[in-house]
């Protein structure tokens, strides 16, 4: 038996979708493996452990980011939404609900980048024109759709909110 | 079971309206994350596998030592291709090339002997973490004797190049020809004669979703798989002959798939390796592809020389095109066999009577080719369409005009090619759509307009001809089956043997049946991709998941109809000819007030059949193949066959902007008009062509693998195999129009690969007609800035 030191381990405290969780992991677990893993939150995808793809985006303290890039240790004590928690169980955002309708996705595979980007660009802009919505979705990549209806979806929402003035944010 | 082959069109849904107008199934879970993809499923105390894969292009295995790693922590199970040697047959292919006569060679799942490619799985190793597994591989002593190797397919065709398989005569695996009229004679009496060349790079599929199986061979020697394959079924059958484990005692199951696009058909290495791990482990075994592992998968890399003659009124008289496939290595992966419709697809949607398509697969020592969106089809488009810009070009013609001079004119439909029976279509009136859509004229007023120092733009217009419903000698076949259930309370469940890989055909199939009872497609369930739930089927390629294992539904709902309708007369004391199905409810035509609904009918019949005179048909269960009309495998007096039903088609308009100083090409307008036959999900259809135009536009300007001089993949990531992102596309236009097939069961023609070729194209054309004005061409896709810049640099008019 080759003998090696085990990997070194810390406690992880963070909020994930609106519950306190805690879990132990090896201080090199990236967050995406604690959130799959540790958490059992599966919609938090690896397309390419690289940052380049998107599948792995959370909102970590109100921000969209690439969880394949994070070390899991450092969100200790963060709040985080995945997939699973952008609407109350049961339930759908108005993006969520427009990105079906529209039929923005095929295989959905890539979908927690397009909705964590695009929603935080609804959140920050009144009324995001075509160029900003691309320009929103640049760091996620979709192979099935060519953006075409995600671009759509997300016109739909800004649509909506300025004729009825409802829906004007995530639900969450 | 009833086998209906060569059914005409049944022309009974409005081609044009659609069928389905609910939402997607399954959107819901797709947008909180419960949509269930092969890593996200819970199968038990899970060992992960990782491979160690050759750093060489071309070496001999010397010794392999991996006594440290059967030491180590945490390992669970380790094997190299001795082991399995004597304790495993080979992997079958998924084409043999020896169906069709060629040299073709024996592959274990991890490499004896030699390892021909990068890449090439040498060994595996199954431990408690992937962590753990990955350290292992370092563990694994290999000693290689390195041997000359050969990675560009015209050095490999060269005289005295290395050979890649040493039993061989040389490395050319393939010649396909295919040839009609004198093309010598043809281009040697024309005005006009063009010779030129325009090449295709190694690109691929790239789904989001890698591949990935979990393998779990129980003690009682049943072995369940879970993979992310486009084809359970035949993952079956091969696993079978691989392992000497009866196909009985194998379960396959695809969970949801997350894109695959050719990149998952069966035949990889991986599928044996976690069921022979698993049983070493005495544990589930799981295996997820890298990105890195997954862009060494090529396909696609053709060179095309050709010659064209033609006359100043845009007349071509004959075509001569040799394609040279860089196939990489031979594998047991099927992709080799894009050669094949590349040769075929030739001339294209053209009326040309004398052609010579020599479409040739070379080995080399690349990782092998999978199958790729397009499977070689859009590679022959891109040769076509630029060969009848070039022809436009030389006579100062304007390229749409040409295409009308040679297109296959729609009373001449079905049309023979040595190897293609084509449908139907109305080509021309395609064009003038997608013409008039993209403002095509006032394009060209632009660019006529435009300052002599701005942004060059070119216009780029493609015709894109897609073979489609591939039915090939092997287990691709054209047909598929499908068994539909109507239970006591009015149920009805769909199994069928066509798979999705995230293209949503389960939302439609579902619609179909609903649509032959009557009833809302909610109350249909659709089950696919479970070896032991669905009938035998091919799973998904080729555009047909659709028009096979769709029409074979329709097929089986009808059957039960039928027996439905004679217990409905008896019941409703109406003749069975009156009986309607609509509402959910099964009524008299003629006197609506005779009405019962739907699930007591069928509850009627399971409970009383015995006691109702003509309810004797007491079981609602039926199961159809369906097999597309237009497959002709048996030459006819002139030689000719049709291995694909099936001629979808689209007509594209890209524009192009290229900046003087960088080179940086940009597509700034995108249009097509497509048609796909009768449509049942207009909105599903639309999609995917949206994606593959933009995986073509990805083809035209930025993906790419490159090798370096050692034999080395050089993109290992998405920062070097850059694939388009939504900055980089204008919105796309889209039209339709609708020819139904009159060989399909409701007239459609399959959708989803149509417009790869056609991106391609369009945008390769539109960036050369913007560097027209400065007298230089570019032919090696991708179009790079740094290839265009080269370009602009050279030309004297640009200095
Ligand atoms: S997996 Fe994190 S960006 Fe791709
Ligand atoms: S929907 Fe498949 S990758 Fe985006």
């Amino acid at each position: 038996m080759t003998h090696q030191t085990p990997a070194p381990v810390s406690t992880v405290s963070v909020t994930v979708n609106g519950t306190r969780r805690t879990f132990v992991c090896e201080d090199r677990t990236l967050l995406v493996y604690a959130i799959r893993d540790n958490l059992d939150l599966k919609g938090t995808r690896v397309g390419c452990m690289n940052g380049d793809c998107g599948a792995c985006t959370i909102k970590l303290d109100g921000q969209a980011v690439k969880s394949c890039l994070l070390l899991a240790a450092s969100a200790d004590g963060a709040e985080i939404v995945t997939l699973e928690g952008i609407a109350p169980p049961g339930q759908l955002s108005p993006l969520q609900k427009a990105m079906w309708e529209e039929d923005a996705f095929q295989c959905g595979f890539c979908v927690a980048g397009a909705l964590f980007a695009a929603q935080e660009l609804l959140d920050t802009h009144d009324d995001p024109d075509e160029e900003d919505i691309r320009k929103a979705l640049i760091g996620n990549l979709c192979r099935c759709t060519g953006y075409e209806y995600m671009v759509e979806a997300v016109k739909s929402v800004a649509r909506a909110r300025r004729q009825g003035g409802t829906c004007d944010s995530s639900v969450d | 079971m009833t086998n209906a082959t060569n059914q005409p069109g049944a022309g009974d849904i409005e081609p044009q309206d659609g069928l389905v107008s609910e939402l997607r199934r399954d959107g819901d879970l797709i947008m909180t994350g419960a949509a269930g993809y092969v890593d996200d499923l819970p199968l038990g105390h899970v060992a992960h596998a990782a491979i160690l894969r050759s750093p060489h292009p071309h070496a001999r295995i010397v010794a392999i030592d991996v006594e440290k790693v059967k030491a180590a922590r945490n390992v669970l199970a380790v094997l190299t291709g001795d082991d399995l040697v004597g304790m495993v047959n080979p992997l079958p292919h998924l084409f043999d090339p020896k169906i069709f006569g060629l040299p073709t060679a024996e592959f274990y799942a991890l490499a004896t002997e030699k390892v021909r490619w990068v890449g090439e799985p040498v060994a595996a190793v199954a431990a408690e973490t992937l962590a753990d597994a990955e350290r292992a591989l370092d563990l694994i002593d290999v000693v290689y004797e390195e041997i000359p190797f050969v990675t560009d397919a015209v050095e490999a065709m060269a005289r005295g190049a290395p050979k890649v398989f040493d039993h061989w005569e040389d490395n050319v695996l393939a010649m396909f020809p295919f040839e009609e009229g004198d093309v010598d004679a043809a281009i040697a009496a024309s005005t006009h004669v063009i010779k030129d060349v325009i090449s295709i790079q190694r690109f691929q599929a790239a789904p989001m979703e890698c591949r990935g199986y979990v393998g779990d061979w129980t003690r009682g020697g049943k072995i369940t798989i879970h993979a992310s394959t486009q084809q359970p079924h035949q993952v079956r059958t091969k696993l079978s002959v691989t392992l000497g484990v009866t196909e009985a005692n194998i379960r396959v199951v695809q969970p949801r798939v997350g894109g695959s696009f050719g990149l998952k058909f069966h035949g990889y290495q991986e599928e044996s390796l976690v069921c022979l791990l698993s049983r070493l482990a005495g544990r589930p075994v799981k295996w997820l592809e890298t990105r890195a592992e997954s862009l060494l998968i090529g396909a696609r890399e053709f060179r095309h020389e050709f010659r064209v003659g033609f006359e100043p009124n845009g007349r071509i008289n004959g075509v001569h095109n040799r394609s040279i496939g860089n196939i990489g290595c031979l594998s047991t992966w099927g992709g080799w066999s894009m050669v094949y419709p590349n040769g075929m697809s030739f001339p294209g949607p053209y009326a040309i009577k004398n052609y010579k398509m020599e479409s040739y697969g070379v080995v080399t020592n690349k990782a092998p080719w999978s199958g790729a969106r397009g499977y070689g089809k859009e590679s022959a488009t891109l040769v076509i369409e630029r060969i009848v810009d070039l022809v436009a070009k030389k006579i100062g013609m304007d390229a749409i005009d040409v295409r009308r001079v040679n297109f296959i004119a729609s009373d001449q439909f079905p049309y023979w090619t040595r190897a293609k029976h084509l449908d139907s279509g109305d080509y021309q009136g395609a064009l003038d759509q997608v013409v008039e859509l993209s403002g095509y004229h006032e394009w060209r007023r632009v660019q006529r307009d435009r300052p002599a120092d701005g942004p060059l733009l070119g216009v780029g217009v493609a015709f894109d001809l897609t073979p489609e419903g591939a039915d090939a000698s092997s287990l691709i076949r054209g047909h598929d089956t499908t068994t539909v259930r109507v239970s006591p309370n009015g149920a009805v469940s769909v199994l069928t043997g066509v798979t999705s890989s995230g293209t949503g055909n389960e939302t439609s199939i579902a619609a179909l049946v609903a649509r032959e009872f009557g009833v809302h497609p909610s109350t249909v369930s659709v089950f696919q991709g479970d070896t032991d739930i669905s009938p035998y089927g091919f799973g998904s390629f080729s555009g047909r998941s659709l028009v096979a294992g769709g029409g074979a539904g329709v097929l089986a709902a009808r059957e039960i109809k039928d027996k439905l309708r004679t217990a409905a007369s008896v019941l409703l004391e109406v003749e069975p000819g009156d009986v309607v199905f609509s509402d959910g409810q099964v009524r008299s035509a003629a006197n609506p007030s005779r009405a019962m609904d739907f699930a007591l009918l069928c509850e009627q019949i399971y409970s009383t059949s015995y006691v109702n005179p003509g309810l004797l048909e007491p079981q609602l269960e039926a199961t159809c193949t369906y097999r597309p009309g237009n497959v002709t495998m048996v030459p006819d007096e002139h030689g000719r066959i049709s291995p694909y039903p099936c001629f979808p088609y689209s007509a594209h308009v890209a524009v192009v902007e290229i900046d003087r100083e960088t080179g940086y090409p940009r597509v700034i307008d995108y249009s097509c008009v497509h048609d796909s036959g009768t449509v049942i999900s207009p909105k599903l259809v639309d999609s995917q062509l949206n994606g593959a135009i933009v995986m073509g536009i990805g083809g035209a300007l930025y993906e790419s693998q490159p090798f370096d001089d050692k034999g080395h993949p050089e993109a290992l990531t998405f920062k070097q195999y850059l694939l388009p992102r939504a900055t980089d596309l204008p919105t796309i236009r889209l039209g339709t129009q609708v020819t139904p097939s009159p060989f399909t069961l409701f007239g459609a023609k399959g959708a989803g690969e149509s417009g790869v070729g056609g991106a391609l194209a369009s945008v390769a054309i539109a960036v050369n007609d913007a560097l027209e004005p400065v007298g230089v061409t570019v032919h090696q896709l991708p179009l790079t800035p740094s290839r265009i810049l080269d370009a602009l640099l050279s030309s004297d008019v640009a200095r």
